[in-house]
């Protein structure tokens, strides 16, 4: 038998993939987190209180995901309700953390691919190929900047917000700022909507020469975005089956009732199924979990996305055009929230702690994320992290499997393989910092 | 005459968040200053080549962890260590209290992969270390700080004076307002409104970031410049006689206050806390 590993770079963390094969036949795929955070360990006995600020650095790239799902999970406990303004300064910075994420993973992580380069650092201007190239380290930077700085704007911090609090938050947003950063977020949609463009042109080329949008089996999707709208300061999760019928509908507190969890020896993360189904969760489980994006320029993406791919759409590179999707709505519809008036007061309301059992979701950028605590004298007696990027282990594996299929055929091994690996797992996005958080 | 060629840097991340990394993509203007060589978040590369500039980020946590930092510092002529957890093992020290090295312990072995060391640890446990860039993470101004020459860095000597919050002599809270202030008041000192905020004795660079917006500050950047090369006993007295001065607050309170997790995952520059035994960091060597 003979392993064939891969080391993973351009994703989040330290991963890599393992084929084992006999006599030309792929025997396994297996998908490995390298490291161990150990989170829910290290959070015992810490003030249930300081959670909203000690796990955000679970990941300094699903940082946001974390301090408002700490937030919601202590409220959960507590039983508190924030005013309709601090939801909304809360989905503002769910939509910049939406913002960098997308964009980091489609000009930085999975650009590359497309391009054939090392780096997008590495295409020069002199070297572009074409005017679309140009410069465009540049502007894909400056566009995921935007998603950083409304992370400051609406949460204080610009890695590790700081401003969700229990209750609401502890602060407006001044007028002026707004105003002004409004302006820089319609200065930059048509940059962004540029790069999304080009990104899609490259994503065909790439699929023409390979010969696949990725041919993987269907599966179930889950997803907490609103069936109507998207939205990301969640409260209900729900599951499509792979023929796209709604299937399932739970709160984060019904979690293990819905899901079946399960570690594995191999890798320092888990894996979630449901009933024996893969799932997959992020940008096309919510693509297709959503109506509309309810919004002018998404929409049309949106639109093309349907009448090239049908619906429910199954491609694994689709992740990746959806992510484009997703980061022009967040653009826009920030641009557009951001017209009303956050400067006033009433951004929270009092609440007193007790001792008990809190569930926090927000959809992150890779899916549902669930945060469960158990507080007793004040401090956290159990924590637990239930990690989008764990929903998608098992959907990872079998897609690395179809194409290590696609790839090795009587004991050769195409070159191909090689890249085809990376842009299998890149289109999942997987997180390893928040999966063995 | 031939053309200076750029100074070539590479980013090592060892166990921690990214949120490092990520910050330093906020610093776009590296990109046309510097050759970037090495950084697996954002290039396909899995060795680090020789380098004028290896920023390291993360604490050492694995086998692995001190494998590659030992590769990587022979290629690099200048060591830079980045982040709350390089310096110190940041968040992980939590994982570091005895009852919690238990729980690590009996977690089930895995085959394959990198083994947990005991500890999570500092870089410079292992290596020396030319330049410590603190903060969680620096801001993309701290970095760019770092790669042209801290020499030429310009910043106040502590968060405080960066905050510009006014002090009142006559608003003297008798109790820390904990996390449920209400509503902060936008222009007052978070101390005066009964906030344990140590930013009067926390390093400036950060240009009060957390303090602005209403945050009381944590001290991720570390001690100032005249409590780096003290022990954290001299920290926690600091911050005494600020409350004692500002505040009716007990000393007790304030003292049992410092000592949580959320704070003393921050303390790490004092090494006597840190449990490293190594001396305290020169000031020279801090940014």
């Amino acid at each position: 038998m003979t392993t064939l590993t891969f080391p993973l770079s351009r994703i989040e963390g330290h991963a890599r993939v393992e084929i084992e094969v006999r006599e030309g036949q792929v025997i396994s795929t297996r998908f490995q987190a390298m490291e161990k955070r150990g989170f829910n360990l290290m959070v015992q006995g810490v003030p249930a209180e300081q959670m909203p600020v000690i796990v955000p650095r679970i990941c300094g790239v699903c940082s946001t995901a974390h301090h408002v799902a700490a937030v919601k999970a202590l409220e959960d406990a507590y039983g508190v309700e924030p005013p309709p303004l601090a939801n909304q300064i809360r989905e503002l910075l769910l939509l910049g953390q939406l913002i960098q994420n997308q964009a980091t993973s489609l000009f930085v992580f999975t650009m590359p691919d497309r391009l054939g380069v090392q780096s997008i650092f590495h295409i020069t201007d002199e070297e572009a190929d074409t005017a679309a190239q140009f410069n465009i380290a540049k502007r894909a930077l400056m566009v995921r900047q935007l998603g950083t700085d409304l992370i400051t704007l609406a949460g204080g911090q610009f890695i590790h917000p700081v401003k969700a609090v229990v209750g609401g938050v502890s602060g407006g947003i001044d007028a002026e700022k707004a105003d002004a950063f409004r302006k820089r977020l319609r200065a930059a949609l048509p940059v962004a909507c540029e790069l999304v463009d080009y990104y899609w042109e490259i994503s065909l080329h790439m699929k023409d020469r390979i010969g696949t949008w990725g041919d993987d089996q269907p599966a179930y999707y889950i997803s907490s975005t609103e069936r109507d709208n998207p939205r990301y300061n969640s409260s209900i999760i729900r599951v499509m089956t792979p023929a796209g019928e709604c299937c399932r509908e739970f709160t984060a507190d019904a979690f293990r009732k819905e899901l079946i969890f399960e570690e594995t020896d191999y890798s320092y993360a888990g894996r979630t199924s449901y009933q024996g189904g893969v799932i997959r969760a992020n940008s096309l489980a919510r693509a297709n979990m959503t109506r509309r994006m309810g919004i002018r320029r998404a929409d049309a993406y949106m639109r093309r996305l349907r009448s090239e791919f049908g619906h429910p759409a199954h491609p694994i590179l689709l992740f990746d055009l959806c992510r484009g999707i997703e980061l022009v709505y967040a653009i826009e519809l920030a641009s557009q929230l951001l017209e009303d008036d956050y400067s006033h007061n009433e951004v929270d309301i009092p609440y007193t702690p007790r001792d008990g059992e809190g569930w926090g979701l927000v959809e992150a950028p890779r899916g549902p994320l669930i945060h469960h605590y158990v507080i007793e004298k004040g401090n956290i007696a159990m924590g637990e992290f239930i990690i989008p990027t764990v929903h998608n282990m098992l959907a990872i594996e079998r897609a690395l499997r179809v194409a290590a299929e696609r790839y090795i055929h009587d004991d050769q091994v195409n070159l191909e393989l090689e890249q085809a690996v990376g842009r299998v797992v890149r289109a999942f996005d997987p997180c390893i910092a928040c999966a063995t958080h | 005459m031939t053309l200076k060629q750029p100074p070539r840097f590479a980013v090592l991340q060892l166990s921690g968040c990214a949120g490092c990394e990520v910050s330093l993509l906020n610093a776009s203007e590296w990109i046309d200053q510097f050759d970037l060589a090495f950084m697996p978040l954002v290039t396909s590369a899995y060795d680090v080549p020789e380098v004028d500039v290896l920023l390291i980020s993360g604490g050492v946590r694995s086998d692995e962890d001190l494998h590659n930092l030992r590769q990587a510092v022979k290629r690099a002529k200048k060591i830079v260590a980045v982040g709350t957890c390089a310096i110190s093992g940041g968040v992980a020290n939590l994982g570091n209290r005895d009852e919690v090295r238990r729980l690590f312990m009996s977690q089930t072995e895995r085959h394959d992969l990198p083994r947990l060391l005991p500890k999570s640890q500092p870089v410079d446990s292992f290596v020396e270390v030319d330049l410590f860039l603190p903060g969680c993470p620096p801001t993309p101004e701290l970095f760019m700080g770092a790669l042209l020459g801290p020499e030429d860095f310009v910043a106040s000597k502590t968060v405080c004076q960066e905050c510009g919050r006014k002090k009142l002599k006559d608003m003297k809270p008798a109790h820390l307002t904990g996390s449920r202030g209400g509503e902060v008041d936008p222009e007052i000192c978070l101390i005066n409104q009964g906030y344990l905020c140590v930013g009067s004795s926390t390093r400036g660079g950060c240009r009060a970031l957390c303090t602005r917006p209403g945050h009381p500050c944590v001290g991720c950047r570390g001690p100032s410049d005249l409590l780096i090369e003290k022990d954290s006993q001299a920290w926690l007295e600091s911050i005494q006689r600020v409350f004692a001065a500002m505040t009716d607050i007990p000393a007790e309170e304030i003292h049992e206050a410092l000592l949580s997790p959320q704070l003393s995952l921050f303390l790490f520059q004092f090494s006597d806390y840190a449990g490293t035994g190594q001396p305290p960091r020169p000031k020279e060597k801090v940014l």
